[in-house]
């Protein structure tokens, strides 16, 4: 590419200020769809350039969304009634949580995150030695950047969880949605508390995922909100919270996520029941492409969350260029599983609301994720049954 | 305290702050002053006479913090504002070459803030499942125990449970030894006697079951002995009653684990019925030999008893000590469990023989009934918190012990017994009043040195505590 040409061209000082932002104009029009470029190009600005959510003071978006009464009360939506049920049964107290159990990030007999999570050969490729006591630091430092994204991402989850309640036809939905507000309220309780009291560090949000939460946000449209929310941010946080599920040997926060996920697999399993004949009847073509390339922007948006640049700017940030560091993350083992879980999650449900079509599948190909479509979606998949999933693995 | 109240700025403000910045300092007095009038006349004009009451005024904004945006649309500045933090944001990263901080900066605590708020208290306790039930005297029963996957208790000759039983819905937690031998393949169990009027231990001796749940903290205590095949040791040992459970953890494990160790044990009890252990202290007798030898006291001897009679009072005690031909060596460690009198006399009993207080370990165990200066302050309070160098302020509810209000807050902290029994939850008293139940395990030295115990510690006043060694 042009730009990467340029790039490499640049003193290392002058290439280190200006490629974040080259990066973002790549991002941004990756789509050639004019209607999502003009959704998503506003929130890209906010985030990637003016970084909005790193700027210290609380952010204010406004929101466009109406909201839906209907004073008949109706029983309209049986499964959405269903999912409300079960989510009255299922609800737990984050305080039951084992918080008496000691935490210490650096502690390799019950570590956050399995040692080889990154390939520290890579970097001591690039000339970066890290002592044993520093990989172990880097590698606690990145459970706790993830966590924090974890934590951003549910804030983002409440607020859009609370309008999308709003916004919703079915009434049975609403109610539903009351217990995802609650929800989302206990995740932001328990990761925070997690973060606050046992790692004791707080990273700033990262502007990808600032970027897709402040689109959807403020976002008119109730099934774009729908989409954003329900189906790209939960179905690919479910995928991340699987697999870091999977990874801990740090009883706390084992348990802490096997609780979420069964959370979030009903609030995906509600994204894919109120969005399937939507998408599949009421939208014209071009509606549905435009959902189908907004969609695909979002992917990569969560694929880019993952490099971690925050980790970046904290250890590496005058040691390595920025595209050194992203192939550094993007070739760790532990970064490779959590994407390719993550995107195991995400396509099924695509799939299923009908937002894969030929048209867009090349695109989904270049971007390696193709080879999970035939996965379960989250209306095949119960909270237990992931959890039984994952620890079978 | 708080503040005095500032006063909105309005246009006059506003026009005598542009003033002061723009004319020489020497005029800022004049500015202030001509500011002062101007507003007086104008709240006079406007019929809003000035409080007569002194304090009650607000108070103008000093010149130079006055904001000169203020008069303007609140929206516009917030605009403006907005604007000028994304300029900041991208001339520091395009030409100071600085990105903002990665972490979040959160200030800590100060002290005074409440960070975390009283919530229910999470269990502390442990299901343990009940795999048998012996009656070992009319009052007195052994209760089987496994953790809940099946697998043996890990504890120490000597240890205790504590024990959470809810009796008309009241928590009641009582300290039960262990009395097994702490060896591979043997089972776990406490015995628990029948107290007159003991609320926990007439609820289990009349209503444990095989296949019940037992709520447990533990094993905790230092009563304890480290077991070592080499070692060659004669252990006095005196218990009175129930007294005798972890005395009979401690023998048996000794006696089976130490080939050249031996054992004397003086044992009280009322009647020949109620001696707890009998037949066990008997095989193990033949087992052993003259390793072990048991010396049973009664209070209520039958005619043709032989043994030792009474209570074990300073004199019998004496008595028996000689009886049996124990001259102190310099090196024997004694051992001691049964009710306070029985304790006090064989202290003195041994204090009079010379033997060095160092050498004698002791157990006892009281009723919460029993305890005094629980209560705590009957408001809430504030304990900050130190540990890992961090400062964590909790809110203790009145009732509410330290050691429970941290850990619903969220804060790691070490313990074990819960009942003032153990030491584990030793923390020192920084600043503040903190009160104890009493009697608990801690010595005399440490409650100078300003230790407590948080399991049984209730603020009187806001403190500060510092968990060591964490």
């Amino acid at each position: 590419m042009l730009s990467d040409k340029v790039l490499d061209n640049l003193p290392q000082e002058v290439r280190r200020r200006v490629e974040p932002y080259v990066e973002a104009v790549q991002l941004m029009t990756q789509t050639s769809n004019a209607k999502v470029l003009r959704s998503m190009a506003p929130s890209g600005i906010r985030g990637l350039i003016l970084q909005r959510g790193k700027q210290g003071v609380p952010t204010k978006m406004p929101s466009h969304h109406r909201v839906y009464f209907d004073w008949t009360y109706p029983n309209d939506h049986p499964d959405m009634r269903e999912l409300y049920t079960r989510a009255k049964e299922q609800q737990w107290n984050g305080d039951d949580l084992p918080w008496h159990i000691d935490v210490d990030p650096e502690n390799t007999e019950k570590p956050i995150m399995p040692r080889q999570f990154m390939a520290f050969d890579d970097l001591r490729d690039r000339g970066i030695r890290l002592t044993d006591l520093e990989e172990r630091r880097l590698n606690s430092s990145v459970a706790s950047w993830m966590l924090s994204q974890f934590l951003h991402g549910e804030q983002g989850a409440l607020f859009a969880a609370a309008q999308v309640t709003e916004a919703v036809q079915f009434f049975d939905g609403k109610l539903y949605g009351s217990t995802q507000v609650v929800d989302e309220g206990r995740h932001v309780e328990v990761f925070h508390r997690y973060l606050d009291t046992k790692l004791n560090k707080l990273y700033q949000i990262n502007d990808n995922l600032f970027v897709i939460i402040d689109a959807l946000i403020q976002d008119s449209r109730w099934d774009v909100k729908f989409l954003g929310m329900q189906i790209m941010v939960e179905g690919l946080a479910l995928g991340a919270f699987g697999t870091l599920y999977q990874m801990t040997k740090e009883p706390l926060l084992k348990e802490l996520l096997r609780m979420v996920i069964q959370d979030e697999a009903r609030h995906v399993h509600y994204g894919v029941l109120a969005l399937r004949d939507h998408f599949r009847h009421e939208l014209s073509d071009s509606e549905r492409r435009e959902r189908e390339d907004w969609a695909f922007e979002v992917a990569l948006l969560m694929r880019n969350r993952f490099l971690s640049f925050e980790v970046y700017e904290e250890w590496f940030e005058h040691k390595l260029t920025r595209k050194e560091w992203a192939e550094f993350v993007t070739n760790s083992p532990g970064f490779a599983v959590f994407r390719q879980v993550m995107f195991k999650r995400l396509v099924p449900n695509l799939r299923e609301i009908g937002l894969l079509s030929d048209r867009i599948k090349p695109h989904y190909d270049r971007a390696g994720l193709m080879k999970y479509f035939d996965g379960q979606s989250a209306r095949e998949l119960s909270g237990d049954q992931m959890i039984a999933e994952l620890d079978a693995a | 305290m708080v503040g005095k109240r500032q006063a909105r700025v309005g246009r006059f403000d506003v026009a005598a702050a542009l003033a002061a910045r723009a004319l020489p300092g020497a005029m800022t007095p004049l500015i202030e002053q001509a500011r002062l009038d101007a507003k007086m006349i104008l709240e006079r004009a406007s019929g809003r006479a000035p409080s007569p009451l002194i304090g009650e005024q607000a108070e103008p904004a000093p010149l130079r913090e006055v904001d000169l945006l203020s008069i303007l649309p609140r929206a516009f500045v917030e605009k403006l504002r907005s604007a000028e933090r994304d300029v900041r944001m991208l001339t520091g990263r395009l030409i100071l070459g600085k990105n903002p901080s990665p972490l979040i900066e959160r200030s800590r605590p100060a002290a005074g803030a409440v960070v975390s708020l009283p919530r229910k208290t999470p269990a502390m306790t442990r299901p343990l499942k009940v795999t048998d039930v012996i009656r070992e005297t009319d009052d007195a029963v052994s209760i089987y125990l496994t953790e809940a996957d099946g697998s043996a208790l890990e504890f120490r000759p000597g240890q205790f449970l504590s024990v959470d039983v809810i009796i008309d819905g009241e928590r009641c937690r009582r300290a039960y030894s262990l009395a097994s031998a702490c060896m591979a393949g043997t089972p776990r169990h406490i015995t628990v006697k029948r107290i007159a009027n003991g609320r926990v231990s007439n609820h289990l001796n009349d209503t444990i079951r095989v296949g019940d749940e037992l709520a447990v903290l533990g094993p905790s205590g230092n009563f304890t002995v480290e077991p070592r095949p080499v070692n060659e040791r004669h252990l006095v040992m005196i218990a009175g009653g129930s007294g005798i459970t972890p005395i009979m953890s401690i023998l048996e494990t000794i006696l089976r684990l130490e080939d050249r160790s031996r054992v004397t044990l003086i044992y009280g009890n009322r009647s020949w019925k109620d001696v707890i252990f009998r037949d066990r202290l008997a095989a193990l007798r033949d087992e052993v030999g003259d390793r072990l030898i048991v010396d049973h006291v009664l209070e209520h001897a039958p005619e043709d008893w032989s043994g030792g009679r009474g209570l074990l009072t300073r004199d019998v005690l004496e008595g028996r000590l000689d009886a049996l031909g124990i001259q102190d060596d310099g090196l024997q460690r004694y051992f001691l469990c049964g009710p306070t009198p029985m304790m006090q006399a064989a202290h003195e009993a041994l204090q009079a023989r010379g033997v060095a207080a160092n050498r004698v370990a002791e157990e006892r165990f009281t009723r919460p009934e029993e305890r005094e200066g629980a209560k705590g302050s009957s408001e809430a309070e504030l304990v900050m918190i130190s540990r890992c160098g961090h400062e964590h302020g909790i809110q203790v509810e009145p009732g509410q012990t330290i050691l429970e209000a941290a850990l619903a807050a969220g804060i790691d902290m070490p313990f074990s017994c819960a009942m003032g029994g153990c030491g584990a939850c030793r923390v020192r008293l920084t600043s503040g009043d903190v009160r104890m139940e009493e009697p608990n395990c801690l010595s005399r030295a440490e409650l100078e040195q300003r230790y407590v115990l948080t399991c049984v510690g209730r603020p009187h006043a806001q403190s500060s505590i510092l968990v060591e060694g964490a």
